[in-house]
């Protein structure tokens, strides 16, 4: 099904933003020699739920194209979050960057999407947007990728 | 997309909040308030007895010297409350105007957020009531000018927007001194009791405002009581111009916002994609019951290739408009509010085939996305080959049909639009800043549009409005408020 409405954009990002959170938890469990980076993603995941809330309580109106705004795929940025019970540090890292990807992805088509809304909300999204990629840098580049 | 979570979970017993009291109505006469999505009972609503709305008055009244006296530095903290409440219940505001009304959660949240804008611009009111002075008007003498408040305004309120337009007037009349008496639609009040429980709770001296349930009885007795310094009003025109006559008689100031038909057309050189969107928007948001939606839509120029080439796209994305029920976030249009509103539709579709219009989108039998009754819903409907003399050119159809109109210039549809007894919107989609201008300029309509579907002004903006749209001199929002809820006193001084 695609995604039309505003609010229906919203509840997506908060999805992804609560399952990559959950699988950073997970990791965190996993791989303590890393346990701050990944537990710091989770609070980011925290703040970027609030600025993206922010922006479209912040300026939701009734006049504007709130419910024509998108055209999104929800299938397009499904994410795999689960890890096999032997996944190994390496593969664990591989599935977050792919998670970031999409992530990052989403972030992009959609504040391209959301050009016609006021500017609050695809600078939001675009904000976001960048600031994940900052992170697959810091994924990349992880010590002690060995198992 | 799962559906949200319904605030209202049990059937409500609605109360009139009089001096800052909930006070149960002694009226046998009830309305029911029924989600018009799944006809579930959500309310019932008193309409209350002569004396209660007599009390609302006087206990209004009582309030106004003390309140008057407070600064409105002091005044204004009450709205800084207010809105800090507005902003902590925003979702459950919200879905509760879904609830009553039937719009889109987008539309809701939307709807709030202006009601809110309102209270903003009301904190600052006192810059905003500032008056003027001119030293040495004479020798020795000075000159200057005093907006003073006036007493009890009172306001009857529209179903359309619940929630909302009674914030178009209540923030600038309490921050400019006056107190308030509302009467909420008995179609939707709930969100109007929300409103005045946060009122409560921000801590407004008992009497400032006012909510009193009711109908028609209730209505005549605001208007024609002496009591009452003004009144707004939005809905028909019809209603409307009684509304301003007995206004009139009572020597009442106010404002009447009343119906529409709002032309919105393309020129040839408009950007299709987002004009498709914001028509979109215009013509079906809010299930087209609004006094901003778009109802013409016509298509300027000679060219058949771009006529076909926007007609087309404008009903194949309109084909598209997933309808159902407003907590259901993936839906783009809801139902109409009540039986009736979708019986009007009905009607005037009827009457757009006999009068030989093309029906080339039909939305009389619906699809609904979920398992939901039919009793309010209808899909979006388009008429092609529409002519300015058609009854579904001229008269306000309040719902989800577009007439589509073909002019052979802007020369044209702007004696069309002039032409129209109504003078509320109207729209123009073009890269032409010359056409634009050139319709900015001519066209006799209050709200005037520039690739904008819905030219809602913004709460430091008047609402505007002209013709039979509007009657009135100064109008809601915006400094326009301000001057309307005080009254200039200026004084001439000389010290001996």
């Amino acid at each position: 099904m695609i995604i039309n409405t505003c609010s229906e954009a919203m509840s997506l990002a908060k999805e992804l933003e609560n399952k990559s959170a959950k699988f950073y938890q997970h990791l965190s469990e996993r791989f303590p020699q890393n346990k701050e980076v990944f537990l710091s993603f989770m609070k980011e995941n925290d703040n970027y739920i609030t600025q993206i809330d922010r922006a479209y309580y912040g300026v939701i109106t009734d006049a504007f194209e709130g419910c024509f705004a998108f055209a999104i795929d929800p299938e397009a940025y499904a994410l795999q979050t689960e890890l096999m019970e032997k996944a190994s540090y390496s593969e664990a890292i591989g599935r977050a960057i792919e998670i970031e990807e999409k992530i990052v992805k989403f972030y992009t088509d959609a504040a391209e999407q959301s050009k016609s809304l006021m500017a609050d909300i695809p600078r939001a999204f675009k904000m976001v947007a960048k600031k994940r990629g900052n992170r697959l840098s810091t994924l990349k580049s992880l010590p002690g990728k060995k198992d | 997309m799962a559906i949200l979570e319904e605030p209202i979970k049990e059937v409500l017993e609605l109360k009139n909040y009089i001096n800052g009291e909930w006070v149960e109505s002694k009226s046998k006469e009830r309305w029911d308030v029924k989600n018009p999505a799944n006809q579930k009972l959500l309310a019932r609503v008193p309409m209350s007895t002569k004396n209660e709305v007599l009390e609302a008055i006087k206990t209004a009244k009582e309030a106004f010297p003390e309140w008057r006296r407070t600064p409105p530095l002091a005044r204004v903290r009450c709205l800084f409350r207010l809105k800090e409440l507005m902003e902590k219940n925003f979702e459950q505001l919200s879905r509760v105007q879904t609830m009553e009304h039937g719009k889109t959660i987008d539309e809701s949240r939307g709807e709030t957020r202006r009601g809110i804008e309102m209270v903003e611009v009301g904190t600052g009111i006192p810059s905003l009531m500032m008056g003027y002075n001119l030293e040495d008007i004479a020798a020795g003498i000075d000159e200057y000018v005093i907006y003073q408040p006036l007493g009890v305004f009172g306001h009857i309120a529209p179903f359309n927007f619940p929630f909302m337009v009674p914030l178009w007037f209540s923030p600038f009349a309490m921050a400019t001194g006056n107190t308030f008496v509302v009467k909420p639609s008995p179609r939707d009040p709930i969100s109007q009791v929300k409103l005045a429980e946060l009122v409560d709770e921000a801590g407004f001296p008992p009497g400032v405002y006012n909510l009193v349930h009711g109908g028609a009885e209730a209505a005549n007795i605001m208007m024609e009581h002496p009591d009452i310094k003004g009144m707004t009003f939005v809905g028909t025109t019809s209603i409307g111009k009684e509304v301003y006559k007995k206004c009139g008689e009572t020597g009442k100031r106010a404002i009447v916002q009343v119906s529409a038909k709002n032309f919105l057309l393309v020129m040839p050189d408009a950007d299709i994609n987002a004009t498709i969107a914001a028509l979109l928007t215009s013509f079906f948001g809010n299930t087209g019951q609004r006094c901003l939606s778009g109802a013409n839509l016509v298509i300027v120029g000679k060219d058949d290739g771009f006529y076909k080439k926007f007609l087309n796209a404008f009903v194949e994305a309109t084909s598209k408009i997933k309808v159902g029920y407003g907590l259901d976030e993936s839906v783009q249009m809801g139902p109409m509010q009540s039986k009736d509103g979708k019986e009007r539709v009905l009607k005037y579709i009827e009457i757009g085939i006999k009068e030989k219009a093309k029906l080339i989108l039909d939305g009389r039998k619906p699809t609904i996305t979920g398992n939901y009754p039919d009793a309010c819903f209808i899909n979006p409907t388009i008429f092609e080959n529409v002519t300015p003399d058609m009854s579904i050119a001229k008269e306000e159809i309040f719902g989800a049909v577009a007439s589509v109109m073909r002019a052979k210039d802007l020369d044209e549809v702007i004696q069309w639009i002039n032409s129209s007894n109504y003078g509320n919107a109207a729209s123009i989609f073009t890269s032409n800043g010359k056409a634009a201008r050139e319709f900015q300029y001519q066209v006799e309509c209050g709200n005037i549009g520039v690739n904008i579907g819905i030219v809602a002004p913004m709460a430091f903006f008047p609402f505007s409005g002209m013709k039979d749209s509007f009657y009135g001199i100064l109008h809601g929002q915006g400094r326009d408020a301000v001057r309307f809820f005080t009254e200039s006193k200026v004084v001439v001084q000389r010290w001996f």
